[in-house]
């Protein structure tokens, strides 16, 4: 044989080798990929089921946020009903206050008035000047007023039966009379003192009249019903 | 010589093919590819000693020049999303026919002759 001839054997002899082992992994591959999964699937079928899944997963996803969303909105209604119930309440002890439905504390003055019986030159303390005393405590920014444990609300009467007896809330009182005020102490008491004062008058005429002032005057509440008959 | 020694190395390659361990599915149609071409190869191979124009250098370069260019091909295509595969694909096959039908016709007319030949030979004797 010529030395040509074994060259061309040798390199055909590759060349089929080499053909045949590529032609043998790809029948294999081909083969295998029919039985085995994910693992040999092919790129475009993963893909077309990563897509799947990421579909699937975007619905659950906005369905969650929606869902969530909507939660949300729940908790802030409640939360705001729940602020509007506090505020209504908060308003509602206000109201309630203010008409004198509660006790009240605070700054004030206390004012001792006692009457004098024996004496028959000076009558003896009358509604109309406890009247005076309190619409000069109104005057002077009052914001809670009591005679002798008695509130004095919008609809309070002071009167004087029978040029004797004083009737306040419907209810008798006796001497000593004790008028106790919220508001500014100083305001308050300045404005029965002084020139011109209804204090000061009484206690020109006779009156053992006392104003002490105090950080915490207690008043307690209209003990009567607040309603309505014949309003419509 | 020649048909033993491509007969033993047929027989080693589908052993070791069958022996290797897998390659993903995502580069078999690579693999697919170069084996289209190094057929092709092959065949235009066969080709050209019946035409008496074979020259090993140009099978061996064409041999593992045209797989590795298809495989070089198919990749680029997958990059530009184009199947640029299915054209090389067609030419090689396409050639695979042409030097199919070219080796076919040198034995259809080899035979003939030898036909004829033996029955002349019949009708001299």
């Amino acid at each position: 044989m010529k030395k040509g001839k074994i060259t061309v054997a040798i390199t055909i002899t590759i060349t089929c080798f080499a053909l045949t082992t590529v032609m043998f992994m790809q029948f294999k591959i081909v083969k295998e990929t029919d039985i085995t999964s994910i693992e040999t699937m092919r790129e475009e079928e993963l893909r077309t089921e990563l897509a799947n899944w990421k579909q699937l997963y975007n619905e659950a996803d906005e369905q969650y946020q929606e869902k969530s969303e909507k939660l949300k909105e729940y908790r802030e209604k409640q939360q705001s009903t729940e602020e509007s119930t506090k505020l209504i309440e908060k308003e509602l002890s206000q109201i309630d206050m203010y008409l004198g439905k509660t006790e009240v504390q605070g700054e004030g003055i206390i004012i001792n008035i006692k009457d004098i019986n024996n004496d028959e030159e000076i009558p003896p303390i009358s509604a109309e000047d406890l009247l005076v005393i309190v619409d000069y405590l109104k005057l002077a920014g009052a914001e809670a007023i009591s005679i002798n444990e008695q509130r004095i609300v919008n609809m309070s009467d002071i009167v004087y039966v029978n040029n004797s007896i004083i009737y306040v809330n419907q209810q008798r009182i006796l001497a000593p009379y004790v008028i106790n005020a919220i508001g500014d102490s100083v305001t308050l008491e300045s404005t029965l003192l002084g020139n011109g004062g209804y204090v000061e008058t009484l206690k020109n005429i006779g009156f053992e009249v006392d104003i002490q002032r105090q950080n915490k005057v207690i008043i307690p509440k209209y003990n009567k019903e607040i309603g309505h008959k014949y309003i419509q | 010589m020649i048909f033993f020694s491509i007969l033993i190395a047929c027989l080693l390659g589908v052993v070791v093919g069958l022996n290797t361990p897998m390659i993903s599915y995502t580069y078999s149609s690579y693999l697919a590819i170069a084996i289209i071409a190094a057929l092709d190869s092959v065949f235009g191979g066969i080709s050209s000693v019946i035409d008496k124009k074979f020259n090993m250098k140009t099978f061996i370069s064409g041999f593992f020049g045209n797989a590795i260019l298809a495989i070089l091909l198919t990749v680029l295509g997958e990059k530009l999303n184009v199947d640029i595969y299915l054209a090389a694909i067609v030419v090689f096959v396409g050639r695979m026919f042409m030097n199919l039908g070219n080796i076919r016709r040198y034995y259809v007319e080899k035979w003939t002759e030898k036909i004829k030949n033996r029955t002349q030979k019949q009708k001299n004797s």
